[in-house]
């Protein structure tokens, strides 16, 4: 007989058998973990990041930070969007992996541990929460009881910085490095140049700390604090940290991938609600209002910008506005926030199903 | 709305690239703008059947994958070369893999980033205004093949009648269904003259629960004409040119 003819034979069961074998084998969790990364690639969702990196790549507005040398070496075309949302997926585009310094986004995540070593009565004795309409590096303390007005502004910072608990300077170092790690599921490094710059030409910083200490508002350990400080805003990270510090507090401070408590849960309101009110400098009063997405921008280009439940966006793009905040990370957010009624008071429909756009169950029209 | 459809086989040698040259000169001739990527960057050769010569082609997928050029400019239009006249509404672009060893090289020791397949699709259907996007694949299951199932509105699954093929094919499904797939059709190639086309049909698509959208026979007509043109441009009115269009029809369905 031919071997098709051989062939012909064994048909009747072949079909069969064969696909029952393979099927058996089929397992689940690694299938399901790889088709989930790719399903992530080819989302909807990833394609609509893309295309507002396509749309405001070539935006040319605003300067690159350059107080101290170090910040104006950056690159004013590096651009990376990153969204990870509560279940832990993750969808980034442009320069994701390009590390930064962290510089005023630090400063949500040190009043979050400043209040679980302290509690909130004790911390909000020492900052107040009120926006201050003025510069992030402004002189200004409450005259009647003399706080730093909040722990988004360089004042405040300082002071939260100051309720780190720790032994010495390299203890409280280690704690606040390993509760990055915590957020963000990776270990950080901190940029010496850029730490050495900030803390030889730190007057004002200085001069604010001592004018603290000055009410009592901050400890004397002045030096060992504002080092503390210069370290926290030198961390390096990148967009994907970013958004995953965002979505672990969109997730109520347990992060989405790694399942680790960053944040004990009843703090998560304090750190986000002063975001909201304090956290894009003195454009905030305005970026509620538009946007209406918690935040926290750094000079060293970042944003990082948390949707309570769903998910955290962290931007990466250096040219900053007069106020200090990235140009195109503002943008980004702006439609984020538009297209997908991410604004936390809106109840519109909006133009994009947030969930339809993630699974890529629909058939959504993004060719 | 543009449609993308993925070509894949669990196995080499079922004829992938022929199908795959067969079925977009075939939805080209219908007057659609028709693109082919040729994502099979290890062992790339669709390129032959369009009559695109290596000589020809100093743009590829790999120059864009290394971000040297954007995708637009590695698509080669192929339109005289299954017989489209200018003025036809059809149009057929290719995109060719570097057939050069040292390119292959580069790009199995330093890979690439899968995602940029994507983003390459999607600014390829665009900036041609393309109807349908075909993807001829590498076979096996690698992350690109994964990507280019995820990304598909239909995924053809070719496969022979032998053991091999039909186990492989199982397992590509299981694939195909975690990865949301939204619409599968098999197509079953090399089917020697001894076999019953339409029991065979009848009994994978009971076995699979997934239609078969066309049977081709082992040819020998289709051997001779080789990796050295389309089949269904020499011959339209042949049964195999009428099966294309039939499994044409069916991509457009529901």
């Amino acid at each position: 007989m031919s071997e098709a003819g051989a062939d012909r034979e064994k048909l009747d069961q072949t079909p069969n058998q064969a696909a029952d074998q393979a099927a058996d084998q089929s397992s689940g969790g690694d299938l399901q973990s790889l088709a989930s990364s790719i399903t992530a690639m080819a989302s909807p969702f990833r394609n609509y990041l893309n295309d507002l990196h396509e749309k405001y790549r070539s935006v040319d507005e605003g300067t690159v930070a350059d107080y101290i040398p170090e910040l104006a070496e950056a690159n004013p075309g590096w651009f990376g969007i990153c969204v990870v949302t509560t279940d832990g997926q993750l969808f980034d585009v442009g320069d994701c992996d390009q590390l930064f310094t962290i510089q005023s986004m630090s400063k949500a995540l040190t009043y979050g541990m400043a209040l679980e070593d302290h509690g909130r009565e004790y911390v909000n004795s020492k900052v107040s929460n009120e926006p201050t309409g003025e510069a992030f590096n402004s002189i200004v303390l409450d005259e009647e009881t003399n706080r730093p007005y909040n722990p988004m502004v360089n004042a405040g910072a300082i002071a939260t910085t100051d309720l780190i608990k720790g032994k010495d300077g390299t203890a409280r170092l280690k704690r606040m490095l390993s509760m990055f790690e915590r957020y963000t599921g990776r270990s950080h490094d901190i940029c010496m140049p850029v730490f050495l710059s900030e803390k030889s030409s730190g007057f004002r910083n200085r001069a604010i700390a001592y004018l603290m200490l000055n009410f009592g508002m901050v400890s004397d350990r002045i030096d060992e604090t504002l080092d503390l400080y210069f370290q926290q805003c030198s961390i390096l990270v990148n967009a994907k940290d970013i958004a995953m510090i965002s979505a672990t507090l969109a997730n109520g401070g347990v992060n989405p991938a790694t399942q680790v408590r960053a944040l004990d849960e009843h703090y998560v309101q304090d750190v986000i609600s002063v975001m909201l009110s304090c956290g894009m400098y003195d454009a905030s009063g305005d970026w509620a209002y538009r946007v209406g997405i918690p935040a926290k921008s750094g000079v060293g280009g970042g944003i990082l910008a948390t949707v309570p439940g769903k998910l955290g966006i962290g931007t990466f793009s250096p040219p900053l506005d007069v106020k200090g905040n990235s140009v195109r990370g503002i943008k980004v957010c702006e439609d984020l926030s538009k297209d997908f009624g991410l604004h936390l008071f809106n109840v519109a429909s909006p133009e994009h199903n947030l969930q339809d756009w993630l699974s890529g169950n629909t058939d959504i029209d993004h060719w | 709305m543009p449609k993308v459809i993925s070509i894949h086989s669990y196995r080499g040698g079922t004829g992938k690239s022929n199908f795959t040259a067969n079925i977009a000169a075939t939805i080209a001739l219908q007057g659609k703008r028709v693109g082919v990527v040729d994502t099979d960057v290890p062992s790339p050769g669709i390129h032959n059947l369009f009559c695109l010569e290596p000589e020809q082609t100093t743009h590829t997928l790999n120059s864009y994958l290394w971000g040297e050029i954007s995708i637009e400019e590695a698509a080669y239009d192929v339109s005289r070369n299954i017989g489209l006249s200018d003025d036809a509404g059809g149009r057929l672009y290719l995109v060719p893999s570097s057939v050069k060893a040292d390119s292959i090289a580069r790009i199995l020791r330093d890979g690439y980033d899968v995602r940029l397949m994507n983003d390459g699709f999607r600014k390829l259907v665009k900036s041609l205004q393309l109807d349908y996007l075909f993807i001829d694949t590498h076979p096996g299951l690698s992350k690109e093949t994964f990507l280019s199932i995820a990304i598909s509105h239909v995924l053809i699954l070719i496969l022979r009648p032998d053991k091999q093929d039909y186990q492989g094919t199982a397992v590509t499904m299981d694939v195909a269904k975690q990865l949301k797939v939204r619409k599968l059709l098999l197509a079953i190639n090399k089917v020697y003259g001894q076999l019953n086309p339409d029991a065979l049909k009848q009994k994978v698509e009971e076995t699979y629960g997934e239609k078969v959208a066309g049977v081709f026979p082992l040819s020998e007509e289709v051997v001779q004409l080789a990796s050295e043109g389309v089949f269904c441009v020499r011959y339209p009115e042949h049964p195999i040119s009428q099966t294309f269009r039939q499994v044409a029809a069916q991509i457009d369905q529901g």
